[in-house]
């Protein structure tokens, strides 16, 4: 028992000094994806941390907040292509892009409710990286404290290698991927309505 | 109070599966869950019964209780339940989980009280369990899934496993407080806690769940099929989204070895 909650410990350890060190040598430019993670997730917790109006539950401002998080690092394209599967390709360009949309708010608001949440002792550690660092698709594995001594929240990022750098496009909260979750929904409204239905079904959760 | 919940989910059980048959003419949307149209009646009176009685405690309940304490009272529940869970990764031959599950009531029975979570902040997050998975790393498929008055989402083979956990975890806390009054406020103040722990989700939920049924069946039927794989196959194991959609736009060497 010892001998492996001491080698988690040391692992834990080892990575928070080697994200101390990856942020101060490379600053904005995070090239491998538990770096990307680490910067991308952290700055956007930070600005949340920091902001008072936040923790008071102004949804326009971490709306804004989350917006930003969402242009900058999420591939919301991919993610709604993804959960549409086959029927993707049934869909006429300009459906595409409504749902695309349609989705990129669902997005925002589970990303917004999410950090409505977020306290002035929440914290985030990356675990070690497991994968094959070279590969274009990879997961990072996080856990989010809300305090310091509260069961952690897991909280997985599915990222692709892009031209631009890495982008998150699916997110695994306690086990439930998102775009797994959300493609049987897909599926029920399509068949039910059609590519429009669901289109319109979005746009409708989203007023709310 | 055992005897009578036993009763009612054994109950719920056999008129699920009888209004089950019944109501399977339309093709449901899910393959695991043939009984749809029946859980759907159970889940919007759950919900019911939830927005009117169940949110409204929980929400009374955090507004006069500072956070440290919520914190820590349901840290004090989650550290009870860990014995259980240690005995269930036994039965399902996980050896270095019941270790860590062992070393964390250890270590926050002793040094955390039961209040603070110090094994989850140095690295062992809590590993829960339940008879339902034992059960089913024992090879018992999930069965239908069901959606239980009350209690919420199941299957008949988690169902099944409730009982045990139930019965269980009536007897330990029945062991150790012989009064009466003092255990059924217990019960209660666990079930108001866990509630609590969930608002945010719920809350989430209703903004973002294009049909809160299939979010919450999709989840849940998820989360258990990774129980039940076990935390070291689960950290392998990634949806291939490849199979769903037709085109293999996505045929990249993944970081992590696939699963089948």
């Amino acid at each position: 028992m010892n001998h492996i909650d001491m080698k988690k410990f040391l692992n834990i350890l080892l990575i928070y000094i080697a994200s101390l060190v990856g942020l101060n040598a490379n600053g904005a430019t995070a090239t491998t994806p538990n770096d990307f993670i680490e910067q991308s997730v952290n700055a956007t917790l930070n600005t949340i941390k920091d902001d008072p109006s936040i923790k008071m539950g102004d949804m326009v401002r971490i709306s804004q907040v989350v917006d930003s998080f969402i242009a900058s690092y999420v591939d919301f394209k991919k993610a709604t292509r993804l959960s549409a599967g086959r029927y993707w390709r049934e869909a006429s360009p300009e459906q595409q892009d409504a749902l695309a949309n349609a989705f990129r708010n669902t997005l925002l608001r589970t990303y917004a409710g999410a950090f409505t949440r977020v306290e002035p002792s929440t914290t985030m550690k990356v675990l070690p990286f497991r994968g094959d660092v070279n590969a274009d698709d990879v997961v990072v594995r996080t856990q989010l404290f809300r305090r310091p001594t509260s069961d952690p929240t897991i909280m997985d990022y599915r990222l692709e290698k892009t031209p631009t750098g890495w982008r998150i496009y699916d997110i695994n909260v306690e086990n439930i991927w998102l775009i797994e979750n959300y493609r049987n929904q897909f599926a029920q409204q399509i068949n039910q309505n059609g590519i429009n239905g669901l289109i319109d079904a979005l746009n409708q959760r989203n007023k709310k | 109070m055992s005897r009578r919940l036993s009763n009612a989910v054994i109950a719920a059980l056999l008129s699920l599966g009888m209004s089950g048959c019944a109501t399977t003419t339309s093709s449901p949307s899910n393959p695991n869950d043939p009984l749809e149209a029946s859980n759907r009646v159970v889940y919007a009176i759950n919900d019911g019964v939830d927005k009117a009685v169940l949110t409204p405690i929980a929400q009374a309940y955090e507004a006069v209780t500072p956070q440290a304490v919520r914190t820590c009272i349901n840290n004090m529940f989650l550290n009870v339940g860990e014995i259980w869970s240690g005995v269930n990764s036994f039965l399902q031959g996980r050896q270095e989980d019941v270790l860590t599950t062992m070393g964390r009531f250890l270590l926050n029975t002793t040094l955390g009280l039961g209040c603070f979570d110090w094994a989850s902040a140095n690295g062992a997050k809590r590993i829960p369990n339940d008879f339902g998975v034992t059960l089913g790393v024992w090879g018992i498929p999930t069965g239908p899934y069901l959606v239980l008055p009350i209690i919420g989402s199941s299957t008949t083979r988690d169902g099944v496993g409730k009982l045990a956990d139930t019965y269980v975890n009536q007897f330990e806390i029945g062991q150790t407080i012989q009064n009466i009054g003092i255990r059924n406020s217990l019960y209660g103040l666990e079930a108001v806690q866990r509630r609590e722990a969930l608002l945010g989700i719920t809350e989430t939920l209703d903004r973002t769940a294009l049909d809160p049924y299939s979010f919450v069946r999709d989840a849940y039927l998820q989360r258990r099929a990774a129980q039940v794989r076990g935390a070291e196959a689960e950290a392998e194991h990634l949806p291939d989204y490849d199979n769903f959609e037709a085109a293999p736009a996505d045929d990249k060497a993944l970081g992590i070895p696939k699963k089948e």
